[in-house]
């Protein structure tokens, strides 16, 4: 996997203890277009607190252009913005 | 009684480490640890000094404190990335908030360095400093040194031996041998003009400093002798201390973005650090009867002057215009580039003699504890003085961030 760090636009769900689960994200493809990308499932899910900004890291698995693809993505929770990490 | 176990745990290059850590989690490739870089202020408003180094900007020699400018001469390919005060203050509470896990006891000595006692801890106290390094290594992303002694003097020498990311010890009977050959001006509270004084008699390391005879030390250097032969000799029995000291005094200093040459210009940046300096004095409900100023010219040289009041103060106002006096006072009519204003003799605020020709005392404090809290509602910017429009001075200034006091260096252990 990559390192991209890009910033998406994120549908989440919370579950009562507070804990965002992503379902479904935006981002911004290299030809300028919006690819929207269904979480199909979260594999893991860590939190990190480097430089002591906490962080939530999610290992989730997705079918894209008919590729089961394995990525992490970051929420940030100080600033509550979502960002594709690793693909 | 049994022998204190002291931990000293201090970042390594913190500013810049913290700054790299941060930057890794937002999906930096480059580690700044790895290459020259340093944390710098900023040029153009005139505080371009380095803050922090990384270990290969020190092997081109350059030093904390110096001008970015002779940092670039030493390393054309340097890397100078701006300060991030409320980072730096996040991760200071990240690692103790880790650190508190061990020891009730702890100790901020400074933004990036903790004491911590663990006399009464429940491991052995060279695995729980390994596990604490590790833990701040491998969560929070930065790596630290800690030193290890019987008291707060030797713990934190230790902290100082070899860096980065090391254990030292340095118990009572190891100081002849790791601490008595290193020269001199290691020695905690020994500056370049120590050094110099005591160079100069043939004093050369921390060892030769310990083998002195008290009484002559006593004789030449006072007090203060004493107090570094004390420590040469390792001896040292502050307490590691959960509340912080007794204020003392309280100041804060601006270097403006250009040189000032009217005495208007002068008068607004005196009162901006009024405003400053003034909220704190009452944050923390003192009063002052002493108010010192002190200027710095664009040749370098400072100069200060000070005055004991009559009556303790803490208003906006009084404070503004006893620092105008002491300026008229004090200025030659040079181009300044550096100004502070000092409060000290604190005493409390609830009760403190009037005067009788004080009469608007009453009203000015009312308006002055408004004004606090409606800057600590909507911040610092939400009332300020209209002299200050357009004027290129900002209406508050000193300090690096209003929100959040944090704690600096100390001659105190």
């Amino acid at each position: 996997m990559k390192i991209l760090m890009k910033p998406i636009e994120m549908i989440a769900w919370f579950t009562n203890d507070g804990i965002p689960i992503p379902l479904r994200y935006r981002i911004v493809s290299k030809d300028k277009t919006n690819i929207v990308v269904k979480v199909g499932k979260v594999v893991t899910k860590d939190e990190e607190k480097l430089a002591g900004n906490r962080m939530l890291i999610y290992r989730c698995e997705s079918i894209i252009n008919n590729i089961q693809k394995t990525y992490e993505i970051k929420y940030e929770i100080e600033t509550c913005k979502w960002f594709l990490y690793k693909m | 009684m049994e022998q204190r176990i002291i931990f000293h745990i201090d970042a390594n290059s913190a500013f810049l480490s913290w700054e790299a850590a941060y930057r890794i989690q937002h999906g930096e490739k480059i580690d700044l640890r790895e290459i020259p870089s340093v944390v710098g202020g900023d040029e153009k408003k005139r505080h371009g000094i380095v803050l922090a180094k990384s270990i290969p900007a020190k092997k081109y020699g350059i030093k904390t404190g110096e001008s970015l400018y002779s940092a670039r001469n030493k390393c054309p390919s340097l890397t100078v990335v701006p300060a991030r005060h409320g980072l730096y203050i996040k991760c200071s509470n990240a690692m103790v908030g880790l650190l508190k896990k061990y020891s009730p006891l702890i100790q901020r000595y400074s933004i990036d360095e903790v004491f911590l006692d663990y006399t009464y801890g429940n491991k052995n106290y060279m695995a729980a400093a390994n596990e604490m390094k590790e833990r701040i290594k491998k969560e929070l992303g930065f790596t630290v040194n800690i030193g290890i002694g019987p008291n707060k003097l030797l713990a934190k020498m230790a902290s100082d031996f070899k860096k980065p990311d090391m254990i030292h010890t340095l118990f009572y009977h190891e100081i002849e041998k790791k601490m008595w050959p290193l020269p001199v001006e290691d020695l905690f509270m020994v500056g370049y003009r120590t050094k110099s004084k005591l160079n100069s008699r043939g004093i050369l390391t921390i060892g030769d400093l310990a083998r002195q005879d008290k009484k002559y030390l006593c004789s030449w250097l006072k007090k203060y002798g004493l107090l570094i032969w004390n420590y040469a000799n390792g001896i040292e029995d502050s307490q590691v201390r959960n509340d912080s000291l007794p204020l003392k005094s309280i100041g804060n200093s601006t270097t403006t973005p250009f040189d000032v040459e009217t005495k208007k210009e002068a008068y607004l940046v005196l009162l901006s650090l009024s405003e400053t300096v003034s909220m704190r004095i009452r944050e923390v409900e003192k009063c002052a009867r002493v108010v010192t100023i002190s200027i710095r010219n664009n040749e370098f040289y400072s100069f200060s002057h000070q005055r004991k009041l009559n009556t303790p103060i803490d208003s906006t106002n009084c404070i503004y215009e006893t620092s105008k006096e002491l300026f008229d006072e004090l200025w030659k009519g040079e181009p300044i580039r550096r100004f502070s204003i000092e409060l000290s003799q604190l005493c409390s605020n609830d009760f403190c003699q009037l005067s009788i020709f004080d009469l608007v005392y009453e009203k000015e404090r009312k308006l002055d504890r408004t004004i606090d809290k409606i800057r600590n509602k909507y911040g610092c910017d939400s009332v300020v003085r209209s002299c200050f429009l357009y004027s290129g001075i900002k209406p508050l200034t000193g300090g690096v961030i209003m929100e959040e006091e944090y704690p600096t260096m100390s001659s105190l252990l």
